[in-house]
């Protein structure tokens, strides 16, 4: 009779193979040991593996948790990353939670927390508040955040021991810095909008300087003369960071205090764009090329940045060297939308040539300002872009 | 049947359902594959490189300054690699592809590592003799801080200049934070 019944079972257990897939044929040979033994009976067969369950469930635990903050030395862009190390092998699960506030809730399977404090407080940058609890044989690791991360923004993991390395089991957990979801209400065309143009440079320092002497400063103003006629033009209110050849915050400033002096023009002035205008150089006086550089601290820095570039890089001839994020201090102290431009190379003999030549100013200036009505339009038609 | 038998057939076919449940959930949902191995790992003994020299990598400038691209140098077993990384990088790329980008007359003053942040002290030069442009202070910066974090004990580096951190080489990048490694500015392989 027994052995008819695990005869029986071990058709039961062929027949819901196919329906369990790949996961239960390669558990079933485990299965099917205690079946070829006729003495089994059926409580040692659910002694038997009941520890396996339980180590399947969890018999692991948590044994360090460790975190490291990123900021990419080029864009400024950042991120944290928690790392839990763990006895074992653990599996994971997440999900954000919108409300109350906002959270990402992980769950360890197969770890319980251990020893680990139940709650570490953050710098709210990225998280504010990093909460273990246990969950049964699981851990419940609960991350509050400032802002909802959207799913795209962070990233959990599972890594496997590395004994070479002497690295354990763990659970990874990578969080980037939010873009805060501002909003502005831009409404299309520049009549009565607020520019704050930002000539790089100036005073004391002059930029850098051509192979023909030319400074960068007396360009960069020269230029952004330009594109506040056209603007004014166009019925915009502009402000200058500078007017003539000077210092924003004073003579032989420290960078930071000069640069924060310029950011704070645009924040001043409740600006609704902020440009700084540049130019560029490298020592090898071949390279060439016009460049947009944004932060993306709102929706609309990028989005600025394609607009400006797509249409300044054609008016100026040269080479399109395209939009990049960088951590450059103007455009990531400024709060609205901000772009650095990059006209041309003052490095290169020809470009520093043409930086002097008022008509390649104007079409420089031409292309930023097209660049920014398109950018206004585009904004009210559809919002930032995340 | 009996009643024993039965219990014996609902427990196997509940441990193959839980079996499976638990399988399953070792493929996460919301999971991604894991960031392959960190580049940082393999530069300390690599394959093929006899055993009294290592292997550094060192970034330079593609020529149109637009990225940077590791070079392999391989040189005598050193305590002190990151040093020799960063002369390596003083001195320029073996390659006449690459361009070099710390300006000339920099030099290294002392490099010191604590708390995984790499303090890396150089001459006056390298503001002075830097031409300025945001394109150099780019490649400048990413090519320090990509040739320093390739060692697995340097997550961050701070840039001194005579003893003193900078907030900004000319003006344009803020580096008043230490910051780490950035892979956009690498030239991704064709």
């Amino acid at each position: 009779m027994l052995r008819r019944a695990l005869g029986f079972l071990v058709l039961v257990s062929l027949l819901l193979i196919p329906a369990i897939g790949f996961a239960a044929t390669a558990a079933s040979p485990v299965k099917a040991k205690p079946v070829v033994k006729p003495a089994v009976t059926p409580k040692v067969l659910a002694a038997s593996t009941a520890p396996a369950k339980a180590t399947a469930a969890g018999a692991g635990q948590l044994t360090q948790f460790r975190w490291a903050s990123h900021i990419d030395a080029i864009t400024g862009a950042s991120s944290l990353r928690l790392v839990f190390d763990a006895s074992g092998p653990v599996s994971v699960d997440s999900s954000v939670i919108a409300t109350p506030t906002p959270r990402l809730v992980v769950t360890v399977k197969g770890a319980t927390p251990g020893q680990l404090k139940n709650s570490v407080a953050f710098d709210g940058k990225i998280a504010d508040n990093v909460n273990i609890s246990a969950d049964g044989q699981n851990t419940r690791i609960t991350i509050e955040t400032p802002l909802m991360v959207e799913d795209g923004d962070y990233k959990v993991f599972t890594l496997r021991q590395d004994p070479a390395n002497n690295k354990p089991f763990r659970v990874v957990v990578d969080i980037n810095k939010p873009v805060p979801p501002m909003v502005f209400n831009y409404t299309p065309g520049l009549q009565n909008k607020t520019i704050v143009i930002d000539p790089g440079h100036g005073g004391t320092d002059p930029g850098a300087v051509g192979p023909g002497k030319t400074t960068e400063k007396a360009v960069n103003l020269a230029i952004s003369l330009k594109v506040k006629a056209l603007l004014e033009k166009a019925g915009a209110k502009v402000v200058l960071t500078r007017t003539g050849d000077s210092d924003v915050y004073g003579p032989n400033a420290s960078a930071v205090n000069e640069l924060k002096a310029r950011a704070t023009v645009g924040n001043a002035r409740k600006a609704d764009l902020f440009l700084s205008v540049h130019a560029n150089s490298f020592g090898n006086p071949t390279v060439g090329g016009t460049a947009t550089y944004y932060y993306q601290k709102t929706p609309y820095d990028a989005m600025l940045a394609r607009a400006i570039q797509a249409n300044m890089a054609p008016a100026g001839g040269l080479q399109d060297r395209g939009v990049s994020a960088a951590n450059f201090y103007v455009i990531k102290q400024t709060i609205m939308p901000a772009v650095l431009v990059e006209t041309a190379f003052i490095s290169n003999p020809d470009e520093e040539k043409l930086l002097n030549d008022p008509v390649f100013q104007q079409k420089i200036a031409q292309g930023i300002v097209q660049g920014m009505e398109n950018f206004f339009a585009q904004a009210a038609r559809k919002g930032g872009e995340r | 049947m009996t009643g024993k038998i039965k219990t014996l057939v609902l427990v196997f076919a509940l441990l193959i359902a839980a079996l499976a449940a638990g399988c399953d959930a070792e493929k996460p949902v919301t999971v991604t594959p894991p960031p392959s191995a960190p580049a940082a790992g393999k530069e300390q003994t690599p394959a093929g490189t006899k055993e009294d020299s290592i292997r550094l990598t060192i970034y330079f400038a593609t020529k149109d300054a637009l990225y940077l691209v590791p070079e392999e140098h391989i040189v005598p077993k050193t305590s002190q690699p990151a040093h020799m990384a960063i002369e390596h990088l003083l001195a320029g790329p073996t390659s006449g592809e690459l361009a070099k980008v710390m300006p000339e007359g920099t030099q290294l003053r002392s490099l010191r590592v604590k708390d995984h942040i790499a303090y890396v002290d150089f001459n006056d030069k390298l503001i002075k003799n830097n031409t300025g442009g945001s394109a150099s202070e780019i490649l400048i910066v990413g090519a320090v801080v990509d040739t320093l974090t390739q060692f697995p004990d340097i997550q961050k580096v701070r840039i001194l200049v005579e003893g003193k951190a900078i907030d900004t080489i000319s003006g344009h990048l803020d580096l008043t934070e230490p910051l780490s490694r950035s892979t956009d500015i690498i030239k991704k392989k064709q």
